[in-house]
C-alpha cells in the first residue's frame, strides 16, 4: 500500500486527483457505495465534535440524509453543527485542505485520526457526481454567516471556489442562528441499516459523547434522536512530546532534519517527554555520541545509533538510559459515569457496569483502556453481543473479529459470569453489548483502514483486566437479582398472601382472624436487606435507604458496607448512623445486636452528582448469619479496591496540575483559533504518510494558503 | 364405595381442610395442606375394591413459599365459591370456575390447569366427588349404542326413558357429565356384553355393519382417553347389570393406557378408583400378537412410544405377566398398529373375521 503511495509521491509528476483518489480509496474510506457514506458522515461529524470540544461548547449535531436519484444512488447530506463557525478565510483551508505536513511532533489524544479529513469527502462528492459541496458557516462575532461552494478542478487538479458570500441564516424557529457550520453535499452513495450504518455509527458516536445532542434524519424521513445526558465537556487534553520508547526511525529523521535547537542536548531536552538532565546524559553517551553536537550533523549512522540508546539497545553503564514515563494528563477519558449514562440512554437495559483503568503506557505511549457492560432489557438473549468498539472516542464499525480489543473480550470465559459462550471461547451470547475504549496518543491499527486495533501485549493485559472486573460485576448482579426475587416473593407472601389466608379461613370457620406474627418468622428464618437508591429532586442529591430486618428467633449484630462513588467527587452528607470509610468508595456502619422481629435504617445522601449518576447501591456485610439482599464482605475484593485507590491516588496528584488548569478553562467559545485547531488533527501514528499527496501539492489549492 | 355427600356434608368436610391452615396459624406455623403424592410411585392394589388407590406417602404444601401459599389461598377461595354454589344451588364448569378466579385478586390461577388440578386436590382430601362439589369437566361424555334402556332426568326436572337403539339416531345416545342416580337410572337391557372403542371411525364402522345386534352387544365410544362420566356408567353397567365389558383399542402404548384407567383406576384419579374403574374389563386388541398374528399394516414405534411403553413396564398396573409380554413384545417388534389397519382385508373384515375370533376366545361370541 505505501509503496504505490510512495510510487505516486516520487515518480509521477502528473497525477490526477481522481486517479490517486481512485487507487487509495480503500483506506480513504471510500471503497463502497455504503462506506463511502459512512465516511462522509463520520468526516463532517468528527469535525463537529472536535470544534465543539475544542471551543468548549456542547454540541448540537444534526445529520440529514435524503436520495436524490435512487436509481443511480445520489444521496444527499446534510450535517449542521453549533460549533464556533468557520473565518470566511478559513473556510477554503478546512475543506480543500490535505492533511499532511502537520506538526508530528505533538502527541495528544484526538479524534481525527482517520481518514483524510472532510476534504475527501468534497474530493469524494465532485468525482462522483460533479457537485461541489456548499458550507455555511457563521462565527458568533460576525453578524453574517459566510457561504461558498468548494469543489475540484479535476483537470488542473485544484479545489475550486465559487458563489462565495454572506447570508444571514436563520434557525428553524425564525431566530438567528449564532454560530455554526452546514455542510451540503451530494455523492454517490447508498444508504443502509444494521451493523454497520450511518445510524449505528452515530449511535455508537452518541454513547461515547454523551455531552452531545446528535438528530439524524433518515432518507425515509424518520427523525432519530440521542439526546444530550451531560452538561460536562470532554476534559481538555494537553499535548505531550514524544517519549523516546515510541520513536521510530523515520520519526527521528524528520525530527532531526527539522530542528532548530542549538545542539543535541538541547534536542532531546526540548523535544522529548520523559528525558530529565541525567536521561539526556545517559542517552548521549549510550548513543555514543557527544552531546553538543549540532543538529546538522547528525548523519545516518548517528541517527540510528541515538535510537538504539532510546530503544535500550545500546547501553548506559550496562543499563538501558534511566527515564520517566510519560504524563498521562494527555489522556481523555470518557469516565465510568458518563459511559454508563451513554449506554443507558442508547440501549434499554437493567444493568451497567463500567470501568475505566489508571492509566498505563506501552512503548513510550499513554494509553488508558475503558470498558462497559450493559445487559438485560429488550435485547436478544440468543445471539452474540453487540461489541461496540471504540479508539479515541472514534466508533469502529468494520474488521470485528481481527480487533485487539475483540480479542480481549474473546479471552475471557464469560460463562462464570453468566453470559453463554460456546467452550468458554469466542464472543459470549446473551442479551449484552460490551464497550470497550482505547483512549491513547498512538493507536496503532493492523492496517491502513484503520478500523481493527493491532496486537499489543500491555494494551491486551489491560483490557482482559478490565474485562474479568467488569464480568465479576455482572455476576455479582445477577446473583445479586436471584436472590432480590427470592426476597420480593417472600415479602409478597408475608405482606399479601399471608394476611389473606389468615383472613379468608377465619371468615369461612367464622372464627377471630389469628395473629400472624409467629408464621412470619417461621417463614422468613432469614436476617434481610432492602435498599433504595434514589434521585431528590429538590435537595438535588441522590438519598440511599438501607433497612435491615431481623426475621429470626435470634439477636444477630452485623457490620454492614455500602458502595458509594467517591471516585467521582461524590460527597456524603446527613450520614446520621455515623461509620467510618473502610476504602475508597466503601462506607461502613457497625449495628448493635438487632433483636428478633426488629428493623433498623441507614440514611444517608450523595451531593456532588448528577441525576442518573448513581442508581444502585451495592450492600455488603459482616456477620455470621447471612444476610438476603446483601453480599457477604469478600475481603479479597477489597484489597483490590485499595490496591485501586492507592493507584488513584498517585494519579491524582500527576495530574494535580492539569486538573486545575481543566477546571479554570473557559468555556467560552474561541472561533478565531477553534477551527483551524480542530481541523488540523495531529495525526501522530502516521509515522511517515500512508497517502502521500500529488507531488508539489500540500492543499488542494495548491499550497497556497 | 365412594357415594355422593349432601350440601351439608361436603362442607363439613372442606372445613376440616381450611380449618388444618387456620390452626397452624393460630400456632404460629406456616399454614399447611396435607394431601397423598399422586404419582405412579404411591399408588398401589387395593384387594378389597380390586383397583389402584393411592399409598400411604403424603406430601405437606406449606405457605413457605410464595407458589405453595398462592395454592392455599387458591384453595380457600375454591372452598368460598363451592360454598356459595351449594347454597345456590348451581353448577359450573372447571372452566368456568377458571374465569371466575379472576375477580379473586392473589388467589387467581395461572392456568386452567391449575385449576383443575387444585379441584382435584381437593377431591382427595375431602373425599368427597367433584359432583358434590357442582363442578362439571369440560370433557364430553360418550356415545353409546346398543339394546339398552335408561331414564335420564332432563334439565326441567321430568324423567324420560331412552333406549340407546330405537330412540336415537346414528350417533347415538351422548352421555351426560353426571351419571348419577340423581341422574341416571339403568332400566333393563338385552344385550350380552359391552364393548368399548376408542376411535370414533371404527364405532361408526360396527354401527353400520350392524354389529352391535348381530351380536347382541351395547357400543361405547370412548373418545380417546376417556372422561370421567364413561368410565363411571361403563362401570355401573358393569356391576348393575353385570355385563362384562371389552374394551378395542389401537394397538399403542397410550391405549394400554387406556385400558388401565379404565380397568384399574387413572393415577390422577386413584382417590376415586372403586367409583371409576371396571376391574372386570377385559383388552380385546388391537395386542402385539394380532400385528403379527393378522399381519397388520403398522408403523414403526417412535421415541415418546418406546419411553412410554417402558415406564408401563415399571407401572404397578402392567405388572402382571400377561402384560409383561404384550409390552415386551411391542418393544421388540417396534410397531404399533392402528384399529383401523384392519380395513386391510375390507370393511367387514373386522365385523365378521377379526372381533368374533377374538371374541370367542373370550367366550363371548
Amino acid at each position: 500500500m505505501s509503496g504505490i503511495a510512495q510510487k505516486l509521491a516520487s515518480n509521477q509528476k502528473q497525477v490526477a486527483i481522481s486517479e490517486f483518489f481512485e487507487k487509495n480509496k480503500h483506506f480513504l474510506g471510500f471503497d463502497s457505495l455504503a462506506r463511502s457514506l459512512i465516511t462522509a458522515v463520520k468526516e463532517a461529524v468528527d469535525n463537529a465534535l472536535d470544534a465543539c470540544e475544542e471551543a468548549r461548547i456542547l454540541p448540537t449535531i444534526r445529520i440529514q440524509i435524503s436520495k436524490l436519484d435512487p436509481k443511480k444512488d445520489i444521496i444527499k447530506l446534510v450535517v449542521e453543527d453549533n460549533g464556533p463557525g468557520i473565518p470566511q478565510k478559513s473556510i477554503e483551508k478546512v475543506f480543500g485542505q490535505l492533511l499532511f505536513g502537520s506538526r508530528f511532533h505533538a502527541i495528544r489524544q484526538s479524534r481525527g485520526q482517520q481518514g483524510i479529513g472532510i476534504t475527501g469527502v468534497v474530493m469524494y462528492c465532485q468525482l462522483t457526481t460533479g457537485r461541489t459541496t456548499h458550507v455555511r458557516s457563521k462565527i458568533a462575532t460576525e453578524p453574517t454567516a459566510a457561504i461558498v461552494d468548494i469543489g475540484l478542478d479535476t483537470r488542473k487538479n485544484k479545489a475550486t471556489k465559487a458563489n462565495a458570500g454572506r447570508e444571514m441564516w436563520y434557525n428553524e424557529d425564525g431566530s438567528s442562528k449564532e454560530h455554526g457550520t452546514e455542510i451540503t453535499a451530494q455523492m454517490k452513495a447508498k444508504y443502509q441499516k444494521g451493523r454497520q450504518s450511518v445510524w449505528q455509527y452515530l449511535r455508537m458516536t452518541s454513547i461515547v459523547n454523551p455531552h452531545a445532542e446528535i438528530i439524524f434524519i433518515d432518507p425515509e424521513g424518520e427523525k432519530h434522536h440521542w439526546t444530550r445526558v451531560t452538561e460536562r465537556l470532554p476534559t481538555k487534553v494537553e499535548s505531550i512530546k514524544p517519549h523516546p520508547h515510541g520513536i521510530e526511525l523515520g520519526q527521528l529523521q524528520r525530527m532531526v532534519s527539522e530542528s532548530n535547537d542549538l545542539n543535541l542536548n538541547h534536542f532531546l531536552l526540548n523535544n522529548f517527554s520523559g528525558v530529565t538532565n541525567r536521561a539526556r546524559k545517559e542517552l548521549c553517551q549510550a548513543a555514543e555520541l557527544e552531546g553538543t553536537r549540532k543538529m546538522k550533523t547528525l548523519k545516518g549512522d548517528d541517527i540510528r545509533q541515538l535510537l538504539e540508546a532510546f530503544q535500550g539497545e545500546r547501553l548506559f553503564n550496562g543499563q538501558p538510559a534511566k527515564l520517566l514515563k510519560p504524563p498521562t494528563n494527555c489522556l481523555s477519558p470518557i469516565e465510568e459515569i458518563l459511559i454508563k449514562k451513554g449506554l443507558s440512554k442508547t440501549i434499554d437495559s437493567r444493568f451497567v457496569t463500567t470501568l475505566t483503568r489508571v492509566p498505563s503506557v506501552t512503548q513510550g505511549n499513554p494509553f488508558q483502556v475503558e470498558v462497559g457492560l450493559i445487559f438485560g432489557g429488550t435485547m436478544a438473549g440468543d445471539k452474540p453481543v453487540e461489541i461496540l468498539r471504540f479508539a479515541n472516542r472514534v466508533p469502529l464499525m468494520y474488521q470485528q473479529g481481527g480487533c485487539l480489543l475483540t480479542k480481549a473480550i474473546e479471552s475471557v470465559d464469560w460463562r462464570q459470569y453468566g453470559l453463554d459462550q460456546a467452550g468458554g471461547k469466542g464472543v459470549p451470547k446473551g442479551p449484552a453489548a460490551i464497550l470497550v475504549h482505547l483512549a491513547s496518543t498512538n493507536v496503532q491499527f493492523t492496517s491502513e483502514a484503520k478500523e481493527a486495533l493491532a496486537d499489543n501485549g500491555e494494551v491486551m493485559e489491560e483490557a482482559r483486566k478490565a474485562m474479568l472486573e467488569m464480568g465479576r460485576g455482572l455476576r455479582k448482579h445477577l446473583e445479586k437479582k436471584k436472590k432480590m426475587a427470592k426476597t420480593k416473593e417472600k415479602f409478597e407472601l408475608i405482606n399479601d398472601i399471608l394476611p389473606a389466608i389468615a383472613e379468608k379461613s377465619a371468615q369461612l370457620l367464622n372464627r377471630p382472624v389469628p395473629e400472624l406474627s409467629g408464621s412470619i418468622t417461621k417463614i422468613m428464618s432469614a436476617v434481610i436487606c432492602e435498599s433504595t437508591t434514589e434521585w431528590n429532586k429538590e435537595t438535588k442529591q441522590t438519598d440511599v435507604d438501607i433497612v435491615l430486618f431481623n426475621y429470626t428467633t435470634r439477636p444477630r449484630a452485623y457490620t454492614i458496607l455500602a458502595t458509594w462513588p467517591e471516585k467521582s467527587g461524590a460527597k456524603m452528607e446527613n450520614n446520621d448512623t455515623g461509620g467510618r470509610k473502610e476504602a475508597l468508595g466503601v462506607w461502613a456502619w457497625k449495628l448493635e445486636a438487632l433483636q428478633p422481629g426488629e428493623r433498623k435504617h441507614i440514611t444517608y445522601s450523595l451531593s456532588g452528582l448528577e441525576r442518573g449518576d448513581w442508581t444502585e447501591t451495592e450492600i455488603l456485610f459482616r456477620g455470621a448469619q447471612d444476610v438476603i439482599g446483601a453480599t457477604k464482605m469478600d475481603e479479597k475484593f477489597l484489597q483490590e479496591i485499595r490496591r485501586q485507590e492507592q493507584l488513584f491516588l498517585e494519579g491524582e496528584n500527576e495530574n494535580t496540575q492539569s486538573a486545575q488548569t481543566k477546571n479554570e478553562s473557559s468555556p467560552e467559545p474561541n472561533p478565531q483559533e477553534a477551527p483551524i485547531a480542530a481541523t488540523a488533527p495531529v495525526t501522530t501514528e502516521i509515522v511517515e504518510p500512508a497517502v502521500a499527496p500529488p507531488e508539489g501539492q500540500r492543499t488542494l489549492f495548491g499550497g497556497d494558503v | 364405595m365412594s357415594r355422593m355427600h349432601t350440601p351439608e356434608e361436603t362442607k363439613a368436610a372442606m372445613h376440616e381442610v381450611v380449618a388444618e391452615m387456620y390452626d397452624r396459624i393460630v400456632k404460629g406455623e406456616p399454614p399447611t395442606m396435607t394431601l397423598p403424592v399422586r404419582t405412579k410411585n404411591n399408588i398401589g392394589f387395593d384387594k378389597k375394591l380390586g383397583v389402584y388407590k393411592y399409598g400411604k406417602k403424603q406430601s405437606i404444601r406449606d405457605a413457605t413459599s410464595l407458589g405453595s401459599a398462592k395454592q392455599l389461598l387458591r384453595a380457600l377461595h375454591v372452598v368460598e365459591f363451592i360454598e356459595e354454589m351449594l347454597d345456590a344451588g348451581k353448577s359450573s364448569t372447571l372452566r368456568e370456575m377458571y374465569y371466575i378466579s379472576e375477580s379473586w385478586g392473589m388467589g387467581k390461577f395461572g392456568s386452567q390447569n391449575e385449576s383443575n388440578n387444585l379441584a382435584e386436590d381437593l377431591e382427595i382430601v375431602t373425599k368427597c366427588l367433584r359432583e358434590d362439589f357442582k363442578l362439571r369437566p369440560e370433557e364430553d361424555g360418550a356415545r353409546m349404542i346398543g339394546n339398552l334402556t335408561l331414564r335420564e332426568r332432563n334439565r326441567r326436572g321430568e324423567w324420560m326413558r331412552i333406549n340407546a337403539r330405537d330412540d336415537v339416531g346414528d350417533s347415538g345416545y351422548g352421555v351426560p357429565y353426571n351419571v348419577e342416580l340423581e341422574k341416571i337410572e339403568l332400566l333393563e337391557h338385552d344385550i350380552d356384553f359391552i364393548m368399548a372403542i376408542e376411535t370414533g371411525g371404527m364405532f361408526d364402522r360396527l354401527i353400520e355393519n350392524g354389529f352391535d345386534e348381530d351380536f347382541r352387544c351395547g357400543l361405547l365410544h370412548l373418545k380417546g382417553q376417556p372422561a370421567r362420566s364413561t368410565r363411571r356408567i361403563m362401570k355401573r353397567m358393569s356391576e348393575e347389570w353385570d355385563l362384562p365389558v371389552v374394551v378395542f383399542l389401537d394397538g399403542d402404548p397410550w391405549s394400554f393406557r387406556i385400558f388401565a384407567s379404565i380397568a384399574y383406576g387413572a393415577i390422577k384419579t386413584a382417590h376415586i378408583s372403586e367409583y371409576l374403574a371396571t376391574p372386570s374389563a377385559t383388552y380385546l386388541g388391537i395386542t402385539a400378537d394380532d400385528i403379527v398374528a393378522y399381519d397388520l399394516p403398522s408403523d414403526d414405534l417412535s421415541k415418546k412410544d418406546i419411553e412410554a411403553l417402558n415406564a408401563e413396564l415399571s407401572d404397578p398396573r402392567f405388572a402382571d405377566s400377561w402384560w409383561q409380554d404384550q409390552i415386551n413384545m411391542m418393544l421388540e417388534l417396534g410397531k404399533k398398529a392402528e384399529q383401523q389397519s384392519l380395513a386391510k382385508y375390507g370393511l367387514d373384515f373386522v365385523t365378521e373375521t377379526y372381533l368374533p375370533e377374538k371374541l370367542a376366545e373370550l367366550g363371548l361370541a
